[in-house]
């Protein structure tokens, strides 16, 4: 089947999605008000609360959520198939992400435009805050490991994205201060420093720069150099303030991005290049992980995935002019993401092997088994977007490394605010514990926050993308379950049915606690200590918090519910037209 | 000639008008860039700015917090360039009345 037809079909099912599954939530649902006066008008500070333009939310939004992980996930899960990977992004997408992102958007905004942990200890519980913390905790964790191999294994892989990735550090940081000290626009200096960065791609491909001379000279493997100077990085990265160096790089990023985007998109239509993938992979080797229900962990981003009710009740709300804006953000940021898993899927399935005389054998080569599925998962997206550049007259060893760096460069910010949130939430269960060297010192949570996943990257095999990220899947599921049910309680409380909502949260809860069973299992009973007395007391923890979750949600529910019956006219939050 | 068939005058005329067109909508386009891409930037250093205000304020008004202020009189001139924002701020700190109702709202 031809990719160009899948990728319309999905689109098209996408804005179905919009036009009237959104406007049901909008309507019926959530309940939205175009008289409610919102944060950013009632709470107006000039600086985080002010009234946005929806469009310009919209892409904030969406900026703030797409990131490196709604590649790599469908980039591993292809493995089983392009169907079910590409199905429980569409489902996902239409019917748990758009309502998880619109929900905690919607609940955001009636709740002063407090984050969803907060809301969560008003809502559920004062336990369900501890939780949350705890939750975040370990999915920052695996953010913060997996993220730092991606990293490694394209340093190491493409030793010509390195020069151009370096580069992108100092250029944000000169760019960052000529726009701030100039008060100029930041057009011309973004357009100058794109076309530095693509300048040192053949640049790069001249002077590759590999660490395996040095790695040999002290002794250990290259990419776990790569590693310990990544984490290094970080730690200092993530103490200088956000506007110094993280905020210009990851504005320079997006750029970058949406490049990436158009040519993804470009390239399908141009090249007519046919799947190469099977619908379902029938020749899966004896002993590799069951799709049912690991696939529903191995896309957490792209399908649905809770980080995004952290910036949609963080930060999205305090922009929103309107609360009805709350549906074309939320519901359309999560159709957002769901398109650039699409790009994955399309990269990993067709756009590998547009070059090969038999498409389908060299797509089995990539994925044998699931280890090596796994483990080049990110190579296999670079190489299909490489390809798809090449219907666009972009050479393929350009279209690599221009590739990796968009991925790097993503993974980087990732790792960087990762390890600020992980230094925060350290702090905060410090401060629930009373440990006053970790509240009171700002240098040993953030050296917490690097060594712990620092811990988990070093290990020896590739478990960061076999098994890592199914964790920094089953702890992104939980997190979103636990919006999902902040959300439901509140629609409940409202007097709304709250459908729309439960199937998804019952969904997520179920595949998420299964995917644990089915990993302890494996961790429980293989050869390698490793997974006995590490990954299966780890797995065992996020079991325990899964069940936590549904005991909380099940409980909350339960109260919202007989409230519901015993006052059935009486809303909980009248709508506001002060102002 | 020009390729309207009028002379280079006409052009001359016409010119400025396309130039000042070409301009704004490169300067729309500007506005709408930085609006999309380095707003959530330019919002850090402007928290950045409020947070030493705010640091500031504090301290120039400690006196209202109930705490000596050992510099008072040589920050009393300041307290007017406090006051202008005073409204904003106290809403910011999570207060939605600062002392008695006259003092501010």
């Amino acid at each position: 089947m031809p990719a160009v037809v899948v990728m319309v079909v999905v689109l098209a099912i996408f804005a179905l999605g919009y036009r009237f599954y959104s406007e049901y939530l909008a309507k019926r649902v959530y309940a939205l008000d175009p008289a409610f006066v919102t944060p950013a008008h009632s709470q107006r500070d000039g600086v985080d609360f002010v009234p946005t333009n929806r469009h310009i939310v919209f892409s904030h939004h969406f900026i703030s959520v797409a990131g490196a992980a709604p590649i790599v996930g469908p980039a591993v899960a292809v493995f089983w198939g392009w169907g079910p990977a590409l199905l429980w992004v569409v489902l996902g997408t239409v019917f748990a992400a758009g309502v998880h992102d619109f929900g905690s958007l919607a609940v955001s905004v009636r709740h002063n435009a407090r984050s969803i942990g907060t809301i969560a200890s008003d809502v559920i519980s004062r336990r369900a805050r501890t939780l949350f913390l705890l939750i975040i905790f370990f999915l920052v964790t695996m953010v913060n490991a997996v993220f730092a191999v991606v990293i490694a294994n394209l340093f190491q892989g493409t030793p010509e994205a390195v020069l151009p990735v370096l580069v992108t550090i100092p250029l944000a940081i000169g760019v960052g201060q000529y726009v701030y000290r100039r008060r100029t626009a930041a057009l011309l200096p973004s357009i100058v420093a794109l076309l530095i960065v693509y300048a040192c791609i053949p640049l790069g491909q001249v002077v590759p720069i590999t660490l395996d001379p040095v790695a040999g000279a002290i002794g250990i493997e290259a990419h776990t150099l790569w590693i310990v100077l990544i984490y290094v990085y970080t730690f200092f990265a993530s103490r200088l303030p956000v506007w110094l160096l993280l905020q210009p790089r990851d504005y320079i990023n997006q750029h970058q991005m949406m490049l990436a985007l158009a040519v993804i998109l470009l390239g399908v239509v141009v090249g007519m290049n046919t799947m190469a993938a099977p619908v379902v992979n029938n020749d899966i080797p004896e002993g590799s992980p069951p799709w049912f229900p690991l696939l529903f962990v191995t896309i957490a981003c792209g399908a649905v995935s809770g980080f995004h009710s952290l910036v949609s009740s963080g930060t999205t709300a305090k922009q929103l002019d309107k609360e009805t804006d709350a549906r074309y953000v939320g519901y359309m940021g999560a159709l957002g993401e769901g398109t650039l898993a699409l790009c994955s899927i399309l990269a990993c399935a067709a756009g590998v092997a547009v070059f090969a005389n038999n498409p389908r054998s060299e797509w089995q080569g990539l994925y044998t088994d699931f280890d090596t599925a796994s483990g080049s998962a990110v190579g296999n997206f670079t190489q299909g977007v490489a390809n798809f550049a090449n219907n666009l007259f972009i050479p393929v060893d350009v279209g690599i490394v221009f590739a990796a760096v968009v991925v790097i460069s993503f993974a980087a910010t990732s790792l960087d605010t990762a390890v600020r949130l992980q230094r925060y939430i350290i702090q905060e269960i410090a401060e629930i514990a009373r440990i006053t060297p970790l509240t009171r010192n700002l240098t040993l949570p953030t050296l917490l926050a690097v060594l712990i996943p620092f811990g988990l990257a070093i290990m020896p095999g590739d478990f960061a993308f076999g098994t890592l990220w199914q964790l920094f899947g089953t702890t992104n599921q939980l997190t979103a379950g636990l919006a999902l049910a902040v959300v439901a309680v509140w629609v409940t409380k409202n007097n709304r049915n709250p459908l729309a909502v439960l199937v998804p949260l019952v969904f997520l809860v179920t595949m998420t606690t299964w995917a644990l069973v089915v990993q302890l299992v494996d961790f429980a009973t293989a050869a390698d200590p490793l997974q006995r007395f590490l990954l299966a007391p780890l797995d065992l923890v996020i079991f325990a918090l899964a069940v936590w979750l549904i005991i909380e949600a099940a409980v909350a529910f339960r109260k919202a519910w007989a409230a519901r019956s015993q006052a059935p006219a009486t809303p909980t939050e009248p709508s506001r037209t002060e102002d | 000639m020009t390729r309207d068939g009028g002379d280079g005058h006409a052009a001359r005329e016409q010119h400025p008008g396309r130039v000042r067109r070409l301009l704004d909508a490169w300067r729309r386009f500007e506005a709408f860039h930085d609006a999309v891409f380095a707003s959530r930037w330019r919002r850090a250093l402007r928290r950045e700015a409020q947070t030493q205000a705010d640091t500031m304020r504090a301290l120039v008004l400690l006196e209202t917090l109930g705490v000596d202020n050992p510099v008072a009189y040589e920050t009393l001139d300041l307290i007017p360039a406090m006051i202008a924002d005073l409204h904003e701020w106290h809403q910011r700190m999570g207060d939605p009345e600062y002392g008695n109702p006259e003092v501010c709202c």
